[in-house]
């Protein structure tokens, strides 16, 4: 066990905890900011699993976008001087249902993928590939979240403008 | 369109207007004055701190009473026959001892008020202006050159004398007057 | 290299890194702090004819040593109904990210905090921490002010990165390459190899470039100045209004961190201009060092012409800040979506058709 295993279960025991947390604390500012946790520690692994430029684009959209947005979201919906803005639990029994289920399509995709191994040693820059494979092989998919993307803008606006 | 580029440029041009402004007074020289180590001349006649320059004052009260706040209290006692207090600088003679005065600048409003009405030209405004204290007590200003003992001893003199001169007066009338007193009761 | 030299002294990776990742703090942001706040209440006091702090040392040199020793005495007032936990943690979040930037900024050819291939992506990246430090610090202050503050901030922040990311893209664009170092190596020479001029390639495309890099600059200048808060884009400090914003409750060594990392910031958006458009550490004109065969004093050159540049910049924001008045919440907007914003697209567009052609 060297250093780097070290650093990936500190990464790793950050992002568990963290959602443990998010999903359990009855405060939903706190739950919005253990997700940055969370989202700070996946960052970390894509580091270590040598995609750092998914790291980076982890930590662009979803602490400097979707966290914030959040946090505005929550903050502007609630009475915004009040401390304590709680979440309760609902709906049990579907809600355990539902995760069951999710569950175990994840284990079962988990154990029945033939995952790649690829010796983790090796770290070259995955940032000029990554745009090659994005410009080339996989254009048309690119172009079309492209468009998808533009689409939801768009209808975001239009219904915004309402 | 045009008037979106307008905006743009007139926007940025006028940015290096200001900046170009304020690069100047960069090198403009400062109107500051680094008080504690430089001040400015003070006007002549600023009233500030008062001063009595007790060599040339004669007791006579009028600033006491020509002040409106009453911050200056004097008490004076008589000198006896024989006792030569001198003379103020522009040559009035002096007939009573000042055995208090005090000037409360906690009080005093500046207003000049006690400076005209002296006639000796004891007391007048100096360009003292630092004088600010932690107590409120140490504000009470005393002027007097004698000692505390001294004041003592005046007013004892003085006592006596008195006492001296009414014992020299009613001497002869002795009697009548303790009779008086005794039957008063 | 400097990561090299201390491996050899230590004989350990870890001790290593450990020692060059806090070298910036000690050797750079704390002294450049203590300097910045001294140049600002300078050069605002020259620029509104007073003369500023002149009692501590020369001219007031140790001004800003003497205010810290205050901060540090300065008793830690937490409010009461205050979120306890949030409030302790936001400070150290807006360092972080504010401190973590500086691990990508190429000070010199012989020190880079951690040469990454994503240098200018990360920097972008770490710097969303802030926004939610500052969110974080405004809510559990739990005042109105610091949350109208954090607001405006996190708001203004994330709208500037839009241009910010943009002009960035042109620049990945013209030299393919998102190492800040490499960005920095390729505009050697003299000045005119700079990226605002155009770029080290010589050609026709670098005269057309010219134009539109002076505009590019000019579009990250506005909004790396409203990305860290800086008038004429302070609405969230906005003393006028909101007494000073997100850290109106924060007092001794938090605030001294809320201050830090603001001067950190700074520094931080104009390196990222410098290494971006003004040729990163190299010198205009050659180094002594080559000159006089002293290939050891290159590295120091360099540092000190990154910082000279660096500084300069950040003279520059102080300049703007005496200069402009504070802009309305709707005009700052405006000024993001309805003019850097699409004049960026244009750009882009445009320098992307002459580098493709």
């Amino acid at each position: 066990m060297n250093v780097y295993d070290l650093i990936f279960y500190l990464f790793a025991a950050i992002t568990i905890l963290s959602a443990f947390f998010v999903v359990t604390t009855r405060n939903i500012v706190y739950s919005a900011y253990y997700l940055l946790f969370t989202f700070f520690g996946i960052a970390g692994i894509y580091v270590l699993l040598g995609a750092d430029f998914i790291a980076m684009v982890q930590l662009i959209v979803y602490v400097g976008g979707i966290l914030i947005l959040l946090l505005f979201g929550v903050m502007l919906t609630n009475k915004i001087t009040n401390v304590d803005i709680k979440s309760g639990t609902i709906h049990t029994v579907p809600a355990t249902l539902g995760v069951a289920l999710f569950a175990g399509i994840l284990l079962a995709s988990m154990w029945n993928t033939n995952w790649k191994n690829v010796n983790s040693d090796i770290q070259a820059a995955s940032t000029q590939n990554l745009g090659f494979l994005l410009i080339h092989q996989y254009a048309l998919v690119f172009e079309l979240l492209g468009i998808l993307l533009l689409i939801a803008l768009i209808g975001a606006a239009s219904m915004a403008r309402k | 369109m045009k008037e979106y580029f307008n905006n743009a440029w007139s926007a940025l041009y006028t940015i290096f207007v200001g900046m170009k402004i304020t690069f100047k007074h960069l090198f403009v020289p400062s109107v500051t004055i680094q008080y504690p180590d430089v001040k400015l001349q003070l006007p002549e006649r600023e009233r500030n701190r008062l001063y009595v320059n007790m060599d040339d004052c004669i007791g006579c009260d009028q600033c006491a009473r020509a002040c409106p706040v009453d911050c200056i209290t004097i008490e004076t006692v008589k000198s006896i026959p024989g006792e030569d207090l001198g003379k103020t600088s522009n040559g009035k003679k002096k007939a009573l001892w000042v055995t208090k005065f005090d000037i409360d600048f906690a009080k005093c409003c500046y207003c000049q008020l006690c400076v005209f009405p002296c006639p000796t030209e004891c007391i007048y405004m100096t360009d003292v202006y630092e004088f600010s204290e932690f107590e409120r007590n140490n504000l009470i200003y005393d002027f007097v050159t004698l000692t505390s003992q001294e004041r003592e001893d005046k007013k004892n003199n003085y006592a006596k004398f008195e006492a001296e001169k009414a014992a020299a007066k009613s001497a002869p009338a002795t009697k009548p007057i303790e009779n008086q007193e005794t039957t008063k009761p | 290299m400097i990561y090299d030299f201390f491996f050899r002294i230590t004989d350990s990776n870890i001790i290593a890194s450990i020692i060059q990742s806090l070298l910036p703090l000690f050797i750079f942001i704390l002294p450049f702090a203590l300097f910045a706040v001294w140049l600002e209440r300078k050069v605002s006091a020259h620029m509104q004819d007073r003369l500023g702090p002149m009692r501590v040392g020369y001219h007031g040199a140790l001004q800003t040593i003497a205010d810290i020793l205050k901060l540090v005495q300065k008793e830690d007032i937490i409010p009461n109904e205050a979120d306890k936990p949030l409030f302790n943690i936001a400070p150290v979040l807006v360092f972080i990210g504010s401190y973590a930037v500086f691990a990508a900024i190429p000070f010199s050819g012989a020190f880079i905090g951690s040469n990454i291939d994503l240098g200018i992506i990360f920097i972008i990246a770490a710097s969303g921490f802030v926004v939610a430090g500052i969110l974080m610090a405004g809510w559990a202050s739990n005042n109105k002010y610091s949350l109208l503050g954090a607001m405006r901030s996190a708001a203004q922040i994330i709208s500037y990165e839009i241009p910010t990311v943009l002009v960035v893209l042109t620049i990945i664009m013209i030299t393919g390459t998102t190492n800040l170092q490499t960005l920095s190596e390729m505009q050697t020479g003299h000045f005119w190899n700079w990226m605002i001029l155009g770029g080290p390639k010589f050609g026709i495309a670098k005269f057309i470039f010219i134009p539109f890099m002076i505009i590019n600059f000019i579009i990250i200048y506005i909004s790396t100045l409203a990305e860290v808060n800086r008038t004429p884009f302070d609405i969230p400090e906005a003393e006028s209004e909101l007494v000073s914003g997100y850290h109106t409750e924060y007092s001794g060594m938090k605030f001294a961190m809320f201050f830090l990392a603001e001067y950190a910031n700074m520094f931080a958006v104009s390196a990222i201009v410098t290494a971006l458009f003004f040729g990163g550490y190299q010198s205009p004109v050659g180094y002594l060092g080559n000159l006089f065969g002293m290939h050891w004093l290159v590295p120091i050159e360099q540092f000190f012409w990154f910082t000279a540049k660096g500084i300069f910049f950040v003279f520059v924001q102080m300049w703007l800040r005496w200069t402009l008045p504070r802009l309305r919440v709707d005009q700052l907007m405006a000024v993001c979506w309805k003019y850097l914003i699409p004049i960026a697209f244009v750009n882009l567009i445009i320098i992307g058709l002459i580098t493709v052609l």
